[in-house]
């Protein structure tokens, strides 16, 4: 399967698995329906390294129910959000590492500041407005990271950490927010 | 060497903003002649005043930085009120031999009231550098260009979803293009 970044072959490579899981075979009626779309969502996250309770809450948002039929726009972008997530999970345990700077465990303070910085960014988004991506891109850089986490670290004394995986969960709901639910 | 350019204008106005492209003057300086608020009839004596003084536009004037720049000159910036204004004179200095020709170009004189496009960026493009310098930032903190380069790639990834909305439905609740009321639950 091509990375989704390749667009071109990610949609040939989906367009055929449409294809294949459709075929009639022993079923009665040809197509994909929920079960065969939502078993395949499953097995795509328990196949990475996410952990579940990352990964479960968008299967709940883009599952759909055993008897529905689904039709390829629905399928496509349900396996898409399922790499997507596992490329932002795999992000954010590569930031988490930034965080803890080798010592395991990263300052819940800082975990904070980072996570509502990213949250702030993603809600002053918005695709009528290109200018919009210049301000988040600016809220994003390195200086004001740095301030925010400064700030966070001088406002709050008492020092607690925050764990890995609370930390994944966390992103992992910014980004399951921007997931729109099948209806 | 010294140029004038001078404009007449047939009715007076408030000076908002003079913006113009350079062409190898080094040093701007303008003079306005206004017409009191007394003359209403405008027949009175005119003065001259000079409400920019040797505004540089070239740091140095035989280098090419700034010698095709644009300029920018807002009311704010003048040494005297700028209404009333009936002539604007503009006086290009360029005191280096290495430049034969030299004016400014493109040549847009805004009254009050229309401002050049340039004013709807919004403020925070004016400050793309932090305004709290992080100078004094605690010795524990993770590298900021590593934490950036990591939650711009997942802001990216987030703002790539959020575009590729699949279009179609499955019309769970539909029941011959209606919702089915006894399909709706609470969640």
């Amino acid at each position: 399967l091509a990375h989704h970044s390749h667009r071109t072959a990610f949609n040939n490579n989906i367009s055929m698995a449409y294809e294949c899981l459709g075929a009639s075979g022993r079923r009665k009626k040809p197509g994909v329906n929920g079960r065969i779309y939502s078993e395949l969502l499953r097995r795509i996250c328990q196949d990475s390294e996410a952990p579940q309770e990352v990964t479960s809450p968008l299967l709940q948002r883009i599952q759909c129910r055993d008897h529905e039929a689904v039709p390829f726009d629905v399928f496509r972008y349900g396996v898409l959000t399922c790499f997507v997530l596992l490329e932002f999970v795999a992000k954010a345990d590569t930031l988490y590492d930034v965080l803890d700077d080798g010592s395991g465990v990263a300052d819940k303070r800082v975990c904070q500041a980072v996570l509502g910085t990213l949250e702030e960014a993603l809600g002053a988004s918005d695709f009528s407005v290109p200018i919009r991506y210049l301000e988040a891109g600016s809220k994003l850089g390195p200086d004001c990271l740095a301030v925010a986490m400064d700030r966070a670290l001088l406002e709050r004394k008492l020092s607690t950490s925050m764990k890995r995986e609370e930390f994944l969960k966390k992103a992992a709901v910014l980004f399951i927010a921007k997931v729109k639910p099948v209806d | 060497m010294c140029l004038a350019l001078c404009d007449q204008l047939v009715v007076s106005f408030q000076l908002q903003e003079i913006v113009f492209k350079n062409f190898y003057t080094a040093f701007l300086t303008i003079r306005v002649q206004r017409r009191s608020p007394a003359d209403v009839a405008g027949e009175g004596p005119r003065k001259w005043v000079t409400c920019l003084r040797n505004y540089c536009l070239m740091p140095n004037p035989h280098t090419e930085e700034g010698s095709q720049d644009y300029f920018s000159v807002f009311r704010d910036q003048m040494l005297c009120d700028v209404d009333e204004v009936m002539a604007i004179r503009m006086i290009l200095r360029q005191p280096s031999p290495v430049w034969l020709h030299f004016t400014i170009e493109e040549l847009q004189i805004y009254p009050r009231g229309q401002e050049s496009p340039q004013k709807d960026f919004p403020s925070w493009l004016s400050h793309l550098t932090s305004r709290e310098q992080p100078a004094n930032l605690h010795g524990g903190l993770p590298n900021p260009e590593k934490v950036s380069a990591e939650v711009q790639q997942m802001w990216v990834l987030t703002e790539m979803i959020h575009a590729n909305r699949a279009a179609a439905r499955i019309g769970r609740f539909d029941v011959d293009g209606c919702y089915d009321v006894n399909l709706l639950s609470y969640t």
